[in-house]
């Protein structure tokens, strides 16, 4: 089977605008969390969210492409561009055919659908812009990465709620096994910060008030956020033989479905998806050192990830180094599969496992060590991300540490 | 009048868990007639709707557990929420 490498990666999140921000962030436990400032919050029970801060859509984009594009297709195109960028790609000439672009998103163009609405409802205008179609589809953000980076290999968008980037990024690693093409851009994005979407989260009494604390006693729910992450997937032959710089191997995926409920979590869903991932990459659970975990901080999510990870690790599951990256760049949906990869990559790379800030107390029901609140120095090999999303759909990514043999 | 909420309250409850409204006593544990918190979520959106009341979320996923233990429980959150509203100018 042909090994698939990362070669760059790209993200735009509350934890900044490109990757070497993110990182540095991440392992400083400088969270992103604050109050909502792109709409008036007054009477909203939500009034927190992890916003991309310090963004303004015309320092990358000319006004006339803005018509077309969406927040969440603005953030899709600036973490790609960067994790090309990252990649030293020249995607033009005949490569450009043999790129495959899968960017995930869990609602899509959130932003302008509200925006249409409120014309039409409220307002009661008669017209909706042009271009509401093509820019609230959930595939506008793959269509724009192929355009803006000329790729013309097979493009589309996967969707999964909270799994979505996920489900791109084991896709994407199937074509690059089948030999479907050589290169992928590949990740998922999200602008889930809207009236809308936070009333509607509110409806379901999932929601912190107070900030994040994932497997945290006191926990009081999720936090949104918003953003984007761009891997670069390669064929290990396609990238040596180019020279590129190799972050890791992406060496195993899990799918799994719970078959159970469109918003409660079932921890044998989970242990499916953990163990098909560690089948796949072919490695025994005692050779995982971290995980990046799903770790939403609602009541329900924490306990029974906790639970299945002793399912799955049994013993070793005490040795294992757990943090959830959420509680600095929110939970983005469609793009935290993407984000938390790239989390786990940096971990791996570092040798440094991002911490889970916000951390009060333990909850009994949470018994693993989830690396409160400070970063650890740690030697690991293999970083485990996990995604559970609504609807028990579930993907798992095993990256590895690269070495030659 | 409370009453009357008391009976809507319970009315509600047992619309949503496919009972009949005489078997819905406020003393009963939620828990034991089958009452899971998505089930709860959806009576606090109808109760809401009904009322004209925010009911508040508890702190923490803690106190999540105890907030609503029986019927009664959501009666007197109710009232007292009802009892709120006409009290603010």
């Amino acid at each position: 089977m042909k090994r698939v490498v990362v070669t760059g990666m790209g993200c735009i999140s509350a934890l900044g605008h490109n990757y070497r921000d993110f990182v540095r962030r991440l392992m400083q436990g400088d969270g992103g969390i604050g109050p909502i400032t792109l709409f008036d919050t007054e009477g909203f029970m939500v009034r927190i969210a992890a916003e991309v801060k310090g963004y303004h859509a015309g320092d990358h984009f000319e006004e006339k492409q803005l018509s077309q594009l969406d927040r969440f297709t603005q953030f899709a195109l600036l973490s790609s561009r960067e994790a090309v960028a990252d990649a030293g790609l020249d995607l033009k000439g005949p490569l450009a055919e043999r790129t495959a672009v899968v960017h995930g998103t869990g609602v899509g163009g959130q932003a302008t659908q509200e925006a249409g609405c409120k014309r039409l409802f409220a307002m009661k205008e008669k017209r909706l812009h042009p271009f509401t179609v093509p820019k609230l589809m959930p595939s506008a953000g793959a269509s724009w990465i192929s355009m803006d980076l000329g790729i013309t290999g097979p493009a589309f968008a996967t969707t999964s709620a909270c799994s979505s980037a996920g489900h791109a990024i084991s896709v994407a690693l199937m074509m690059l096994r089948s030999g479907l093409a050589d290169v992928a851009v590949t990740g998922g994005a999200e602008a889930s910060v809207t009236e809308g979407t936070i009333r509607a989260w509110e409806s379901l009494r999932v929601m912190a008030k107070d900030t994040c604390r994932p497997f945290s006693a006191s926990r009081s729910g999720m936090v949104i956020g918003e953003g984007s992450g761009t891997l670069i997937l390669e064929t290990l032959d396609h990238a040596r033989n180019r020279g590129a710089n190799i972050y890791a191997e992406l060496s195993g995926f899990g799918m799994s479905s719970d078959a159970h409920s469109l918003i409660q979590p079932l921890a044998d869903g989970a242990s499916r998806a953990m163990n098909a991932a560690l089948d796949d990459a072919g490695m025994e659970p005692g050779s995982v050192d971290y995980i990046n975990a799903h770790g939403t901080a609602t009541a329900q999510n924490d306990p029974t990830e906790t639970s299945a990870i002793h399912a799955v690790f049994g013993d070793h599951a005490a040795k294992l180094a757990v943090s959830s990256s959420k509680s600095m760049h929110g939970h983005t949906l469609g793009a935290a599969s993407a984000l938390e990869a790239i989390a786990s990559i940096a971990a791996l790379n570092k040798q440094i496992a991002p911490p889970t800030t916000n951390f009060l107390e333990p909850d009994p029901k949470c018994d693993l060590d989830y690396v409160p609140n400070t970063a650890r120095s740690m030697s690991m090999n293999v970083a485990m991300s996990n995604s559970f999303a609504f609807g028990g759909l579930n993907t798992v990514l095993l990256f590895r540490r690269f070495t030659e043999d | 009048m409370n009453d009357s909420i008391e009976d809507a309250v319970l009315g509600i409850m047992a619309g949503h868990m496919d009972l009949e409204r005489e078997k819905m006593t406020p003393a009963t544990p939620l828990q034991d007639l089958g009452v899971d918190s998505l089930k709860m979520v959806e009576i606090m959106f109808e109760l809401e709707e009904r009322f004209d009341i925010n009911i508040p979320d508890p702190e923490n996923v803690g106190q999540q557990e105890q907030q609503f233990r029986t019927a009664a429980d959501v009666v007197n959150v109710v009232k007292g929420l009802i009892e709120d509203r006409k009290n603010t100018p």
